[in-house]
Order: C-alpha cells, then sequence, then structure tokens
C-alpha cells in the first residue's frame, strides 16, 4: 500500500542560508516524488499557497519538507499542508544539522538527498492521528485548610471555580492561628497573626464557591480521565454547626478536662470546646477521645444541637484536579533527648513560647515559668532536628526558625528588657529583607552565640547550656532559667498519608516532592495534583501564599485551556489485556493503573516511552503512530544511499538532544558528514532490533545521546549497557554503539563528542578491514 | 531492628580484655552458654590495632590489612559473625569492612600487599563481609536474646542504684548501627532491666566519654580525667553504687584511676565497676573468681555487692 503514495517534497532555500552549500538542482534530480519543489522562503505564507496547491492539484498522500529544524517550525508546516492530516508531513533538517555544519558543497549536497530520502521513508509508514484533548473537571478538591489551603482556595473560588476544603481536624486556620505574633520583616515589626488571617477566613466562608469540610479526611483516591474519584471520611463533630450559636453554655457543664492541643498542651480545656476564638466553622465540637458521654452539655443545649450518637460516615468527591495543602508538624522534642525537654517544665519549644506570649495563650500573654516568675535569662536552641544527620534528625533546613527565634527573643525584649535573651545558632539564616530583622534583633540586645549546644543539664533549679562557642573557640556552660527549643518543621501526618494514598513521589524526609525543583515548584509527579505550602518543604506564611496562589493557577490552566496532548502514547488492546499489573510498576510517569477491572492509561501522564510495551507479555500496549516502523523506515532511509567507501553514524536523539545538535549548526561548529541525526519522540523507543538493524544494514556506528534528567535516562542506559553485550557476544564491536549525556547548552561538548565518535569508528574501520 | 544472629559466631578476644579483666571473656563465655549461643574463639585471631591505631602508630592500610586477615580467619572457621567484647574493636572492625567494601582503590592495595607477601589466601573479596549483617558487639547479640536472659536470673540485684556508660566507639562511631538509642543511649539499660533491676536511666553527663581519648589519657592527663571526674561527680550526685561498662577502656578509666580522681577532686567515690556481661553472670550465679574475675578489679565488687539474694520464683 504505501508504494502508491504520492509524496509530495519541498525545498526551502532559505534566503540562501541552505542554497548556498546545499546543491537544491542536484537533489531534486535525485529523489524520484510525485512532485518537488523549492522556494526561496517556504516557511512565508506564499510557500504555504505552494504546499496547498500542489496537495490539492496533485492529491498528495504525504508530504516532506526538506528546510530548518523542525523545532523551529515544525508547528508552521503542520499548518501549513492542511487539509491533510499534520502527522503525515515530516520535515528533513536540512539547514542546522545540514548547511550550517558542512562547508563541502558536494558532500552537503549528498547528506541533504539522504536526510530527505529517510524522511520520504519515515513519512510513508505515518499514519493520520490527532493530537488528544484532554478537559478535566473545573471542580477542585483542596486537602488542608491551613493559609496555604485556605489562599489557593480562595484564588480558585474568585476565579468561579467550585473548591471543597477537606480539613482533618475541627477548624480551619491550620498552624497560623497557633502562632500569635508573626515576623514582618519589612516593617521590622511583629504583627498579630490572627488579625491577618481573620480578614481570609472571612473572604473564604462568605464565598459561594468554597465549601468546607471539617474533621474530614481523604482515605482513598482514584482518577480516571482526568477525573479523581476520592473517598472521604467525615468524623462526627457531635454539635450541629447549623444550629449551634456558640454560646459556650455546653462548656460550663462539661466536667472532663484534657490538655488543649490549641494551646500545645499548656492549659486545660473540655471535652466539648471550640479550637479557638475565632475558629471556623463558629460552632462547639465534642473531642470523642474525651467525652464521656455524661449527657449534661446536652441537655443545656437550648438550641438542641448536640446528638452524642453518631458515626463517622464516607463521603464520595469528585474533582479534576487536587491541591494538596497538607502542612507540616514539628519534631518532637524528645528525639533530642539531650536537650532534655522531658525532664524539666521551663525547657519548650518554640511553639509552646509561641502560645505563652500569645495574649490568647494559657497566661493572657506573660511570660512566666512553670513557677509563676518571669525567667531572668532565656536560651535559645536553633536547628533542634535541622542540619541534622544523626537517626532521628532531619538533614534539610527548617528555613523559618531563625526568624522564629529572632520574633520571640524581640519579643521577650519588649515586654521583659531585663530578661537576658541568647541565641545558639549554627549558622544566621535570614535572607533578602529578613536581614534587617536580624540586625534589629541584635539591636535589642539580643545575644546571638555561635555553637551548637551539646546538652542542656538539670541542676537543682536551674537549667546548664552546655555549647562551644565556635567563635572564640571556647566551651563554655551557660546558666539559664528557660530554655526554648527551635525544633525542625517535618511533614504532617497527614502529608505522609496523602503522598501515599496518592501515590505521589516524596523527598528523602517525606516531603512531597514537586516535579522539578527550579521550573516547576508546584505540579507533582502525578498529573492534576499540586501542592503548596509546608506540605512541600519548610517555608514560611509569605512563600506559602505565594505556592497557593501559583498552585492556583496551575489548576486555572487545566480548567480553562484545557491539555493538547502529542497522539503518540500508549494505547491499550483491553481484549488482550489481562491485568497481571506487570506495566504498573515500569511506568516511570505513573501513568497506568488498574480501575474496575480495566487497564487506565492517563492520556495527560503518559510520555510515550514505550517501556510498557516491553514488559508487556501479551501483546496489549502499543503506541499510537507506528512509532517501531517509522524508525526501522528513517534508518533504512538514511542507509539506502550509502555509498562503498563512506562512513554512516546514526545519532539518536529526543527534543533535549535534537535541540543541542540544532545550536552546534546555530554556532557554525562543525562535525563530520557521516553524522545522521535522527529525531525520536523518547530515546527510549530505540529498540535493540533497531540498533541491530541498522548494524546489520550498513550503519558504521550508533550514538544515543539522552538528558540525564529524563525520568527514563537509568533505564537507557542499562539498555544500551544490555545491547553492548549482546553485540559483543556475536564478535562485534560493542563500541560502534556509544552513549552520552546531552545538554541543550553543551552543544560543544556534543559537537566534539561527535567528531571523536567519528574518529573511533574510522580506527575501528581501519582496524577490522571494513 | 537488624537482624541480631544467635550462631556462626566468632568471639573475637581483645587485648584490654584479656590484660586487664579476663573476668569480661569469661563471663561472656558463661552467659554465651547458659542462652545457647553458638560462638568460636580462634587463636589465629590478632589484635584489632585499636589503641595503635588512634595513638597514630598504625596507619589506616595496616589496620585495615590486619582486618582483613581476621575476617578471612573468620570465614575459614565458618563464624563469619564477629562479635567485639571492646567498642573500640567494634568500631575498627565495622570500618575495615566498610572501607573494604567500598573503597576498591584500598581494597586492591592490600589484596596487592597480600599477593607480594605470598598471603594469596588472605585476599578480601568485596561484600564478603558486611558492616551491618557480620559486625557485632556482644550487647547485641545479647539484645537479641533478652527475653531468654530473665530466664536464667538467679539473684536479684534491684537493691543496688545502678546506672550505665556505654562506649563512645559503640554508640558515636557507626550510630546506623547503635541498638536502642544514640542520643539517649540505653542498651545496657535494656539489658540490666532483663536482669529485673532498674538503672537510674538518664544521669548528666550519661552521654560523655569516659575521658581515656586512647594516648589523651598519657598525654593530656588534665583534660582526660577532668572529662573522667564530670561524670563521676555527677554519679555520686546520684548516689550511684554500680556502674557498668560495655568496654574495657572505659572500665579501665574508671575503675583504676578512681582513687587518683578521688584524690584529684577531693571527694571519695566507691562506685564499683562491672561489665555488663559480668553484671550477668553475676545475676546468673557465675562465680565470683573462676568466672567473673573479681580479682582483677580495683574497686571491689564485694565493697557494695555484700550479699547476694536469690531470685522470688
Amino acid at each position: 500500500m504505501t508504494k502508491n503514495l504520492k509524496i509530495g517534497v519541498f525545498l526551502c532555500e532559505c534566503g540562501g542560508n541552505i542554497s548556498d552549500t546545499v546543491d537544491l538542482d542536484k537533489v531534486r534530480q535525485a529523489l524520484d516524488v510525485e512532485v518537488i519543489e523549492q522556494f526561496e522562503n517556504l516557511c512565508s505564507l506564499n510557500g504555504r499557497k505552494i504546499i496547498r496547491d500542489a496537495i490539492i492539484d496533485h492529491h498528495l498522500d504525504r508530504i516532506v519538507i526538506g528546510a530548518c529544524s523542525p523545532i523551529s517550525h515544525e508547528k508552521t508546516f503542520q499548518d501549513y499542508v492542511k487539509p491533510l492530516n499534520p502527522y503525515l508531513m515530516d520535515m528533513a533538517n536540512i539547514r542546522e544539522q545540514c548547511s550550517w555544519v558542512h562547508d563541502d558543497k558536494e558532500k552537503a549536497t549528498k547528506k541533504a538527498i539522504t536526510l530527505i530520502n529517510a524522511s520520504i521513508e519515515k513519512v510513508k509508514q505515518s499514519d493520520e492521528v490527532n493530537p488528544i484533548y484532554c478537559q478535566t473537571p473545573d471542580e477542585v478538591a483542596v486537602i488542608g485548610g491551613g493559609i496555604a489551603g485556605m489562599n489557593a482556595a480562595l484564588s480558585l473560588a474568585r476565579q468561579g471555580t467550585k473548591v471543597t476544603i477537606v480539613e482533618q481536624s475541627p477548624s480551619l486556620g491550620g498552624h497560623m492561628a497557633k502562632i500569635g505574633k508573626v515576623f514582618s520583616p519589612v516593617k521590622i515589626a511583629e504583627e498579630c497573626g490572627m488579625c491577618l488571617l481573620n480578614p481570609i477566613l472571612n473572604d473564604l466562608v462568605w464565598n459561594e464557591n468554597i465549601t468546607v469540610w471539617t474533621n474530614s479526611k481523604v482515605i482513598n483516591a482514584d482518577r480516571r480521565a482526568g477525573t479523581y474519584n476520592l473517598i472521604v471520611e467525615k468524623s462526627p463533630r457531635f454539635v450541629d454547626p447549623d444550629k449551634c450559636i456558640a454560646c459556650g453554655k455546653c462548656t460550663e457543664v462539661c466536667e472532663v478536662e484534657v490538655p488543649d492541643d490549641w494551646n500545645e498542651g499548656l492549659s486545660l480545656r473540655k471535652a466539648i470546646y471550640r479550637p479557638f476564638g475565632q475558629s471556623y466553622p463558629e460552632a462547639y465540637v465534642i473531642d470523642p477521645d474525651a467525652c464521656n458521654k455524661c449527657g449534661n452539655c446536652k441537655r443545656q443545649c437550648m438550641m438542641n444541637a448536640i446528638t452524642l450518637k453518631q458515626k463517622p460516615e464516607n463521603v464520595p468527591l469528585q474533582a479534576g484536579s487536587l491541591i494538596i495543602a497538607t502542612g507540616h508538624q514539628l519534631i518532637d522534642p524528645n528525639k533530642r533527648p539531650d536537650y532534655s525537654y522531658k525532664r524539666h517544665p521551663d525547657i519548650i519549644t518554640q511553639a509552646e513560647l509561641g502560645r505563652i506570649t500569645g495574649v490568647n495563650g494559657p497566661t493572657k500573654g506573660e511570660l512566666l515559668k512553670a513557677n509563676g516568675k518571669v525567667p531572668k535569662r532565656v536560651v535559645m536552641i536553633q536547628c533542634v532536628g535541622s542540619r541534622d544527620e544523626k537517626p532521628d534528625g532531619h538533614k534539610h533546613c527548617s528555613k523559618i526558625c531563625c526568624s522564629v527565634a529572632s520574633k520571640n527573643a524581640n519579643i521577650i525584649k519588649h515586654k521583659y528588657p531585663d530578661t537576658d535573651v541568647v541565641i545558639c545558632y549554627t549558622d544566621v539564616r535570614t535572607p533578602g529583607m529578613f536581614e534587617k530583622y536580624y540586625k534589629h534583633t541584635q539591636a535589642n540586645e539580643v545575644r546571638f552565640l555561635r555553637g551548637r549546644p551539646g546538652e542542656v543539664a538539670v541542676k537543682g533549679d536551674n537549667l546548664i547550656v552546655r555549647v562551644e562557642n565556635t567563635i572564640k573557640g571556647e566551651f563554655e556552660e551557660i546558666e539559664a532559667d528557660m530554655v526554648v527549643l527551635s525544633t525542625a518543621m517535618e511533614p504532617s501526618e497527614g502529608t505522609k498519608e496523602i503522598a501515599k494514598i496518592l501515590n505521589l513521589g516524596t523527598t528523602e524526609d517525606s516531603f512531597i516532592k514537586e516535579s522539578h525543583p527550579k521550573i516547576k515548584p508546584v505540579t507533582t509527579d502525578v498529573q492534576g495534583v499540586f501542592v503548596c505550602g509546608t506540605a512541600q518543604d519548610p517555608k514560611d506564611i509569605t512563600d506559602s501564599i505565594m505556592q497557593a496562589t501559583s498552585a492556583a493557577s496551575k489548576v486555572a490552566e487545566y480548567n480553562y485551556g484545557g491539555v493538547k496532548i502529542e497522539p503518540f502514547i500508549a494505547d491499550i488492546d483491553h481484549e488482550k489485556c489481562q491485568l497481571c499489573g506487570d506495566c504498573l510498576a515500569k511506568c516511570k510517569f505513573k501513568a497506568l493503573s488498574i480501575v474496575d477491572d480495566e487497564l487506565f492509561l492517563d492520556p495527560m501522564s503518559c510520555d510515550g516511552c514505550g517501556k510498557c510495551l516491553t514488559v508487556c507479555q501479551h501483546g496489549a500496549i502499543n503506541i499510537n503512530g507506528n512509532i517501531d516502523e517509522k524508525i526501522f523506515a528513517t534508518i533504512d532511509g538514511v542507509l539506502s544511499k550509502k555509498e562503498d567507501d563512506e562512513r554512516m553514524i546514526l545519532v539518536f536523539l529526543d527534543t533535549i538532544g535534537y535541540t543541542a545538535a540544532d545550536n552546534i549548526g546555530v554556532n557554525r561548529l562543525k562535525y563530520p558528514e557521516s553524522i545522521h541525526i535522527i529525531k525520536v519522540h523518547s530515546v527510549n523507543r530505540v529498540r535493540p532490533s533497531h540498533i541491530k538493524h541498522a548494524l546489520d544494514n550498513g550503519a558504521d556506528g550508533i550514538f544515543i545521546g539522552e538528558f540525564p534528567g529524563d525520568l527514563m535516562y537509568d533505564e537507557v542506559e542499562q539498555k544500551i549497557e544490555r545491547v553492548k553485550a549482546q553485540i559483543a557476544k556475536v564478535n562485534e564491536n560493542p563500541n560502534r554503539l556509544a552513549f552520552s549525556k546531552v545538554y541543550i547548552p553543551y552543544f560543544e561538548g556534543l559537537a566534539r563528542k561527535l567528531n571523536d565518535f567519528d574518529r573511533q569508528i574510522e580506527n575501528l574501520n581501519e582496524i577490522e578491514g571494513v | 531492628m537488624k537482624n541480631i544472629p544467635d550462631k556462626n559466631l566468632l568471639l573475637f578476644r581483645s587485648c584490654l580484655v584479656s590484660v586487664e579483666y579476663p573476668g569480661i571473656e569469661s563471663s561472656t563465655k558463661y552467659v554465651f552458654e547458659k542462652l545457647g549461643i553458638d560462638y568460636g574463639i580462634s587463636e589465629k585471631q590478632t589484635c584489632c590495632t585499636g589503641l595503635g591505631h588512634y595513638s597514630d602508630v598504625f596507619d589506616q592500610v595496616s589496620t585495615t590489612a590486619i582486618g582483613a586477615r581476621n575476617f578471612k580467619v573468620a570465614q575459614n572457621l565458618g563464624r563469619p559473625n564477629l562479635v567485639m567484647m571492646c567498642a573500640t574493636c567494634y568500631a575498627i572492625n565495622k570500618k575495615s569492612v566498610k572501607l573494604l567494601n567500598n573503597k576498591d582503590d584500598l581494597r586492591e592495595e592490600i589484596n596487592e600487599l597480600f599477593e607480594e607477601n605470598g598471603l594469596d589466601h588472605l585476599k578480601y573479596e568485596k561484600n564478603d563481609l558486611t558492616p551491618t549483617e557480620n559486625i557485632f558487639h556482644f550487647v547485641d547479640i545479647l539484645y537479641g536474646k533478652k527475653d531468654e536472659i530473665k530466664k536464667h536470673v538467679k539473684y536479684d540485684l534491684s537493691q543496688y542504684k545502678i546506672a550505665t556508660h556505654h562506649g563512645c566507639h559503640y554508640c558515636k562511631v557507626h550510630y546506623e548501627d547503635t541498638i536502642a538509642g544514640v542520643r539517649d543511649p540505653n542498651i545496657i539499660d535494656e539489658l540490666i532491666e532483663a536482669c529485673g533491676c532498674k538503672t537510674i536511666g538518664w544521669y548528666d553527663h550519661k552521654r560523655a566519654s569516659c575521658g581515656t581519648g586512647f594516648r589523651q589519657r598519657y598525654s593530656n592527663p588534665d583534660l582526660s580525667f577532668t572529662a573522667t571526674a564530670d561524670k563521676m561527680k555527677s554519679l555520686k550526685d546520684e548516689n550511684v553504687e554500680i556502674l557498668v561498662h560495655l568496654c574495657p577502656n572505659c572500665h579501665i578509666q574508671f575503675d583504676r584511676y578512681q582513687p587518683l580522681i578521688s584524690q584529684r577532686e577531693g571527694r571519695e567515690f566507691k562506685a564499683i565497676h562491672l561489665n555488663i556481661s559480668q553484671f550477668i553472670a553475676i545475676a546468673m550465679g557465675a562465680d565470683w573468681e573462676s568466672v567473673v574475675g573479681v580479682q582483677a578489679h580495683t574497686s571491689k565488687i564485694d565493697s557494695v555487692i555484700t550479699e547476694l539474694k536469690e531470685v522470688e520464683s
């Protein structure tokens, strides 16, 4: 069937860029196709007319454009070949990879013919395929109702998106509600945290697009056709928020007292309680672990809002995208037993100090020791569990603790100027404007001592902090009557749980990992799931809000733009699939799942690398677009033009490597005419059979380049090693196959490697007498 | 929790144990036998070089080569699990296995040295042993048999005030393998608990070094004994009567130098010092002279343990 295809070739002179080096007349004579035309600027609108007219007049089936790199103009020519399907066109790169890298006119012309011939053979194998358009449902679930989740939800809701916030605790607000005062580097002042949080909370409560589910957590999730089906477990509040008027009479009659977690356990609350003054929903809640079901509160409630018999229920929730804002927790200070946290009540954490100094805290803002007296000297210890390589520690810097310690030290100094405050630090990390805040803290006579205390000893009523002052090089014992530990931020249990449920990649400290730390800071390795706030890494409120709004904007891209996907992705034959699941574990892009006894491919996640094909024993997976055959045809197209004494080297590169190769031409560096670059969708699609076929049919060498950041890099490297071993087995030289890292900016390196490889193959040919 | 073996063990003899407190070795054997642990001893085994190594007498190449030789001795006996009685031997041997497995250059250098000297049979192959699976301190082995220990306890020592001192080279060098706490070391405390006694647990300076510092004791005695004295004072404040050790180096520092430090500090320190194997052996009813070897101790054991009360069954 392919023999009868009518093929049109269109050559671009590129204003002399091509035609000065490549003899296009000779090219035209060398090719046997239905139509061959030439134009000075094929990408211009006149070029479009020439191509379109020829397609219509000659009933062309396939088009080859001999011009610049597809990186520059593939989209243009895909448009110009209408009414033909855009994927029935292929570009032979005779500019960046021919006229710009070669000087010898005759050899360059010969190579241009080879490249165009390869494209002709390739395009004969092309099928009509269409890009896949994905539209995800607009509804969004935000997991976690702290400052990050609230901001993400609000941003989306204001753009008209329906958002459900799923919050595990009885109230929105998260850690920020507890902080008391927050640091502000620009104003060089400590501001009221609740006063900043409350307007956001109010906006959110009144926004019609937002639904808030408290006491709720995601327990299961699956994804199908861009839709997440979540199962959310709603634990009972036992108090109906619609009826409760938050009068507080129930609390008065409750006889059970337990430590108040909102006050870090420093005060007591009742079993029926309101988490804090401004908590939302504005209603009381019963702590089921503490409640003895005496019924006092129920009898007291005049609104009849209390029901003591309620069970958790599982509720389905559908969403197109998810934003994970499940936040952090602070490391258990008992993991540094040498700091004696549990051995003395006046050894506390910064979080506890935040509650103590908060006007809505257990002491109404007064800094008091367990014995009710104001401390004379407070020593703060930084990096407790952060920057710690020992077991139970975290290697990361928790980022906010230098500023938090400074803030709390300033608050103490402001109220109690006679109290000596010493901060023992490893390094002071107050970047950007926070440096001013650090200076301000020093000016407030807070003392900074560089050294990481070894231990805190309890001697009677006194606390002894043993530390090496690393600036003086002296060992010091500081007597204190209060010690404050700046404990490390670590991912919350909720963060770890949701990462597991959604199969999200995590860092070594179990934070949720973004898909690229530099340029994709809010996407995760699972399509449609975004992360923000301290679930991703330690950060302050400002950074959390920035990342939250950024995540919201990523969701908006999905919701308003839809997603257009190149069609060359996996395709499942459900008749053949036995649901063995072998492919699931092999997919590095997490594109495959089994849903309702059927293998499901998420087109938005699939990269078309083809790994799943190789493990499927039932041949149930294929890749759209005849990729295998196209690679074979391209190889044949190059090699069929090989002459007896000619050296032919095939170079397989994906978009990144190909762009680097183009850069060689753009910068007019040179490599030998023997080098023929073949662009592939994914380097992994070059299979051992392709390599064998090429070597058996006249290729002198094969060079495969891959960007080390590609998820498939290790896989490809191992594959090449295996193929080399196979080549050696049949007594051929494995050095005819080379594998190399490629980087876009490192095109000089690639040019050198191509030159070196050509010389290596030349030597091999001489030795082996080829 | 790592996999703790109870067979194919080579009990690695220690110079300091043999010379200073032979009772530690006989007590360890006694306890191992009670617990049915399969161990052997080899007269071909040599010193680990530890004291010399940390005093800059032996370099790392010699130390690792000697390690490789001892590992081969263990393997040839079919006892590839080395069990140390001394924290120094433990850290030195563990480090040697790590180096031999991970530093190809060093391994090749040592294997070449063996070859040049006609000792091909000693050559070490990468991953012959693994640091976590083959190198242990005997406290690890006992920890694996904690529940078993309880069954053999004959005497109740719970009336004494007991504290523990964990050797740095067990806790602080290869801390990824340390059992029952690094920053709050508790393995000896838990073994003592298995004998039906309670220790005082945490005390000030619990984590601190004994002060020996290998050559520091001789070249920097002031610093060395200040560290020991800090710890002794803290123990005295807690009225500790028995300090239990896992390393003969620490044991020497406390037991032999206690009178000197008492003099130096003008305060009488009277605690007795026992290795954990000796402590368990006493609790199990071992003979004080032939097994526990109390005659080698400077601070006399019977100055504190005056009578043995049988466990009520």
